[in-house]
């Protein structure tokens, strides 16, 4: 609800004219029936010309009036529900921008879709309960006032009539899309099968059974044209009620009116003025109960939101980030701070130590234990892990990230042109793409790309291969040229022409700078300066890859794995 | 890329009227219902002008009860009617679309491969998802809305012709502008709504992946530029939206604008009428009523108008699956002999592209293991297509046992000769569906062994044994899982060549290595092409290939390529030099 209150808060003179001129609009409703009973009564029964003439023009003056109300009632509220869905976004891009790698562990990248896709317009829509929904209060009480001066006993009748009939015709039509939400998921899971089947056409066209698949889903196709029917038999039903209800009432009212006007009582226009006021002020009940349906679901959505706004990011058992904008902590005197330059990496869990300026390999017989690792290294979890002698905990965890890179092997790839992933600017020189391209030898796919570097590319880059993503990937870690470098798993998936083509050129991209290459190819670890075996969780041999293959059966059985056991 | 086509206008005016003439009674029966209710419907505001006329004439209170009485009445008659109405409509809706879906997905299941490929996968999935389910509300529920709205506005205005011609006229008196705007609208909106949902859709992908991928935003320090990319797509909703709400602005002004019109000219034209002693006073309430009451159908009307056109639209994609011809069925049901030849080769893309392959020449034997070898884009995956019969070569022939591939029957073809690649998919559904559409005859004893064969051992942990529904919101494989499953597939299907092409290069090396073990198991006893980017792959088969720029350079086992001190002998020293030693 606070949530709500500062939407409407950022905007109040939008939201302060989306209420006058709602409220103008509702009013402008009733005046049409009240022109036609004039037009009725002083210029048609009166068979005054002059008096109708008076009567019609003020009806089309009051019709062009109350359509340009109605415009500007829902240009007004378009901007405000606009407005708070731009805001509502903006927060949550800035926070979930800054929340970082602890963010998939608390919340589901579902979970963000819903708020980013529903949650956002549900807690817009709320706010349409600041324009129409002040006025439907006023017209309901202007109504009133009118009917009271024809007949108290009509007015009574009608006024608490209409709501009456709201409020069973409102669960009806809740009940109606109750069933329909029913058939609406079977469509969905009937739709999400028919994608199933684009999806794995190659694989059909590469094994078989697509007559059986053509069969299965007209089977739930056919499931679904039942259901339809009952939702059909249920609904058709609902929908009667909810138009003869209202009927019923407003025979009830005319009959109530009719005999009044037999009597007397009232008059033969203010007959059908009072037809025309019932018809009015459905509109400005209907407003209130839609509206009060809309605040419910815009509160849940809004509440669901500030939960993600409050998320906050884990500074991983150290000193955080500083937030551009916000001061600078103070260094206590014995905060150790970071490394002024290049600085060894140790890493007492598994004993590695990583030189300063050289190409170290590590072959993990453990996938997990690599990983595990390299998230120690990169202080993604709290370790004892020391920069140069220093805890690396204890270093500003800004600093970390500007200095020390881990490039994880399923690292993600947002969408945008090639350049824009390789997190190059528009102003950035070609030559420094280009090199790092080269490195992670990607030529050919940027080769391939119909506008070259310029191709948009969707995210997760779906549209290229295995191997391309993960040379993408690679040229976009070479080229942000971190002080320290962690690739893991970098050429997995590429071919051995390519992976021997990559190792020679990383080499040589990262002479002088501290690397680290995770993985168990000896094309790659053939050109470490230093290669460590972790097994079991420790360091058990260093050497060179040669020197290893030498001494260390374990290391030899490792790296010379793969599919030749496949074979035997 | 050449994109799937479009049906025209006429094909899909065509489809149409085939689909209205197959339903030719429940289309009918619908309209006569809704007429029926609509007729009913104009009752009161009629009734209403009678009160008037009679209490003007001074009737008393039993008469005002009567007709009191018979508005109850018309209502309820009104109501029942359009009840059943609705419902004989919403089952032709139902019967339609189903019928609309079940055609398109088996003209989508029958075609060819290669054509898919070329117009990429994802236009086809918008049109199995957004066009389907577009069709799908515009036939159940706009269709529907639009016919009510029309029968009811024919009646009213009909009826008040029916009080005097001279009223009817003018009844129409807004319908000039409001036809003039309602074409400016429609000519633009289909596009400008369709851009605000993109345009929204883009945002939501934005925040998502912006989740999806906190990591990197964070090791990377991406998070100005999420944010920048972000701001930038926000602008470009307040756009769109501003840019619909524009035409908005000018639609809707003019048709309320346009609505007091007709009243006021009715109301002129009846107190003209009414002074010659034409028409009663009852009647002239009666005609503005009536137009009070066309309001609500011509809202819904015109509100509608866009949607309908967007599902004719959507309507016409589908049908257009329908023209791409499907796969041929192959003029050969079976061959003699599993020996595969290639001869003289070659393949472009497109028809006047560059051959991705220049004449290759190759025999594989019955049993053999061949490796292929080769830097990406030297055309191994295009070989191992040819291989499978998913494309012809432009010149030259691949046969099996002396039978042009692409001339099988491409059933029998699948069952000989299976393409292995890097992509897996799960289908939702059991584990069961999920292998028995490779053969369709096997008990749940084989499925249960093939799962053994290719080491599945995950499989004993289902909760529903074959019955364990997986992907879309069940349980999720892992990649190593999902390529298993093919496998397994595989086994069942008991192909005797097998293709593979870098079946396990997307997989993290530990789980590949598992895959490939299970991969060993389904090789036995079959002949084996594998497109391999692991050099101990070529070692172990029993002849190697390298392809280069489209042609072979090199081909023999693994040892006289070795000594023949070429391109592999030079790549197999980088990699294994000391291995070999042990």
């Amino acid at each position: 609800m606070r949530y709500l209150w500062w939407l409407v808060r950022c905007q109040p003179w939008r939201v302060l004219r989306g209420s006058l001129i709602g409220t103008a609009w509702m009013i402008g409703l009733s005046a049409r029936p009240y022109l036609i009973a004039r037009a009725v009564d002083d210029g048609l029964r009166e068979r005054d010309t002059q008096a109708l003439a008076l009567w019609v023009a003020a009806i089309v003056v009051a019709g062009v009036g109350l359509s340009y109300l109605g415009i500007m009632r829902h240009r007004t509220m378009t901007f405000i529900r606009e407005d708070a869905k731009a805001r509502s976004a903006e927060v949550l891009l800035r926070h979930l921008s800054r929340i970082g790698a602890v963010l998939p562990r608390r919340v589901g990248a579902g979970e963000v879709s819903t708020i980013g896709g529903s949650d956002i317009d549900w807690t817009a829509q709320a706010l349409t309960l600041t324009g129409p929904g002040v006025g439907a209060v006023v017209a309901y009480g202007v109504i009133a006032v009118v009917l009271w001066s024809i007949s108290p006993m009509l007015a009574l009748c009608v006024l608490v009539g209409v709501p009456a009939v709201g409020l069973v015709v409102g669960p009806l039509l809740r009940r109606l899309e109750q069933v329909e939400s029913v058939y609406r998921r079977q469509q969905g899971a009937l739709t999400a099968r028919s994608g199933d089947i684009v999806a794995g056409l190659r694989v059909l066209a590469g094994v078989g059974g697509r007559d059986l698949f053509a069969r299965r889903y007209a089977a739930r196709s056919q499931e679904l044209r039942a259901e339809g029917y009952r939702v059909g038999a249920v609904n058709s039903w609902i929908d009667a009620a909810t138009v003869a209800i209202p009927g019923l009432f407003l025979a009830a009212v005319v009959w109530l009116t009719a005999r009044m006007a037999v009597t007397g009582d009232v008059t033969i226009g203010e007959l059908v003025a009072v037809y025309g006021y019932v018809a009015t002020l459905v509109v400005p009940v209907w407003f209130l109960l839609e509206g009060s349906y809309v605040l419910i679901r815009g509160r849940v959505a809004a509440r669901r939101i500030a939960d993600l706004l409050t998320v906050t990011p884990d500074d991983v058992g150290g000193p955080g980030r500083r937030w551009p904008g916000s001061v600078p902590e103070t260094r206590r005197p014995d905060d150790p701070g970071a490394p002024d330059g290049p600085a060894d990496l140790h890493d007492p869990v598994t004993g590695l130590t990583v030189r300063a300026g050289q190409l170290t390999g590590v072959a993990a017989d453990d996938p997990a234990a690599a990983v595990a690792l390299a998230d120690r290294l990169g202080r993604y979890v709290v370790s004892d892990v020391t920069w140069g002698g220093v805890p690396l905990r204890e270093v500003a965890l800004d600093e970390v990230r500007a200095r020390i890179l881990v490039a994880d092997h399923d690292s993600y790839l947002f969408g945008g042109t090639l350049r824009d992933i390789l997190g190059a600017g528009a102003d950035d020189d070609d030559e420094r793409i280009g090199a790092a391209l080269r490195t992670a030898s990607a030529q050919d796919i940027v080769d391939s790309l119909p506008a070259r570097l310029d191709t948009p590319i969707d995210a997760r880059a779906r549209t290229l291969s295995g191997g391309q993503r993960q040379r993408v990937r690679l040229a976009r870690a070479l080229h942000s040229e971190p002080e320290v470098l962690i690739l893991v798993d970098p050429t997995s998936a590429v071919d051995a022409h390519t992976e021997a083509r990559i190792a020679e050129r990383l080499r040589a991209a990262r002479a002088g700078r501290t690397t680290v290459v995770i993985a168990t190819s000896p094309l790659l670890l053939g050109r470490a300066d230093l290669v460590a075996h972790l097994s079991a969780g420790r360091i058990t041999a260093t050497g060179s890859h040669a020197d290893l293959l030498d001494r260390d059966p374990a290391y030899r059985h490792l790296v010379a794995r793969g599919s030749e056991e496949a074979y035997r | 890329m050449s994109r799937l086509p479009v049906a025209d206008r006429g094909t899909v005016r065509r489809a149409l009227r085939d689909m209205i003439s197959r339903h030719r009674r429940a289309v009918g029966v619908v309209l006569a219902l809704h007429s029926a209710a609509a007729v009913a419907g104009l009752a009161p505001p009629w009734l209403l002008g009678t009160i008037v006329d009679r209490v003007t004439a001074g009737a008393g209170v039993a008469t005002v009860d009567r007709l009191a009485l018979a508005i109850a009445g018309c209502v309820l008659v009104s109501a029942l009617l359009s009840r059943y109405a609705q419902y004989a409509g919403h089952r032709f809706g139902e019967r339609a679309v189903a019928e609309l879906r079940e055609e398109f997905v088996s003209r989508t299941l029958g075609l060819p491969v290669s054509v898919v490929e070329r117009a990429g996968a994802g236009d086809l999935a918008t049109r199995s998802s957004v066009d389907v389910s577009t069709v799908g509300t515009t036939v159940r529920d706009v269709v529907p809305t639009i016919v009510i709205a029309t029968v009811q506005l024919t009646l009213l205005f009909g009826a008040i012709f029916l009080l005097h011609p001279l009223l009817g006229l003018a009844a129409l008196a807004g319908l000039p502008s409001i036809l003039a705007v309602t074409r400016w609208y429609l000519r633009r909106a289909s596009s400008a709504y369709l851009a605000e949902g993109a345009a929204a859709a883009e945002l939501t992908e934005t925040l998502t992946t912006t989740a999806e991928g906190a990591r990197t935003v964070e090791a990377l320090r991406l998070a100005d530029d999420r944010v920048r990319h972000g701001t930038s797509r926000i602008t470009l909703v307040w756009r769109a939206r501003r840019a619909t709400l524009a035409l908005r602005t000018v639609f809707f002004s003019v048709v309320e604008a346009s609505y007091p019109l007709p009243v006021a000219m009715v109301l002129l034209v009846g107190g003209y009428l009414l002074s010659r002693d034409m028409v009663s006073l009852g009647a002239v309430v009666a005609a503005a009523l009536y137009l009070q009451q066309a309001i609500d159908p011509l809202d819904r009307l015109l509100q509608w108008t866009e949607q309908a056109q967007r599902g004719f639209a959507s309507y016409a994609r589908l049908l257009g699956v329908g023209m791409v011809p499907p796969e041929p069925p192959g003029t050969t049901a079976s061959s003699r002999g599993e020996r595969l030849v290639v001869r003289g080769a070659r393949f472009s893309y497109s028809d006047d592209g560059p051959d991705v392959l220049h004449g290759i020449d190759l025999e594989v034997q019955p049993g053999e293991r061949l490796a292929v070898v080769g830097p990406s884009g030297a055309g191994k995956s295009t070989l191992a297509r040819l291989l499978a019969g998913i494309d012809a070569p432009r010149h030259g022939v691949v046969s099996i046992g002396g039978c042009p591939v692409t001339d099988l029957d491409p059933a029998e073809r699948r069952r000989r000769i299976a393409l292995v690649t890097q992509e897996h998919h799960v289908f939702i559904g059991s584990v069961r569906d999920n292998l028995s559409f490779a053969a369709p005859d096997a008990s749940d004893e084989q499925m249960r062994a093939a799962l053994l064969t290719v080491g599945a051992e995950w499989y004993a942990e289902l909760p529903d044994d074959l019955d364990t529904q997986l992907g879309d919101g069940a349980r999720q494989l892992g990649a190593a899982e999902a390529q298993q499953l093919a496998l397994a597939r595989l086994v069942l299907a008991d192909p005797h060549t097998l293709i593979l092409d870098e079946a396990t290069a997307a997989l993290d090396p530990s789980t590949a290595r598992r895959t490939e073990r299970a991969l060993a198991a389904v090789l036995v006893g079959r002949t084996v092409i594998a497109i391999a980017h692991r050099l101990n792959t070529a070692h172990d088969a029993d002849r190697v290939a390298v392809l280069a720029d489209g042609r072979i350079t090199e081909i023999g086992s693994h040892d006289e390529l070795v000594a023949a001190g070429g391109a592999y002998a030079a790549l197999w020293s980088s990699w294994h030099t000391r291995v070999d030693e042990r």
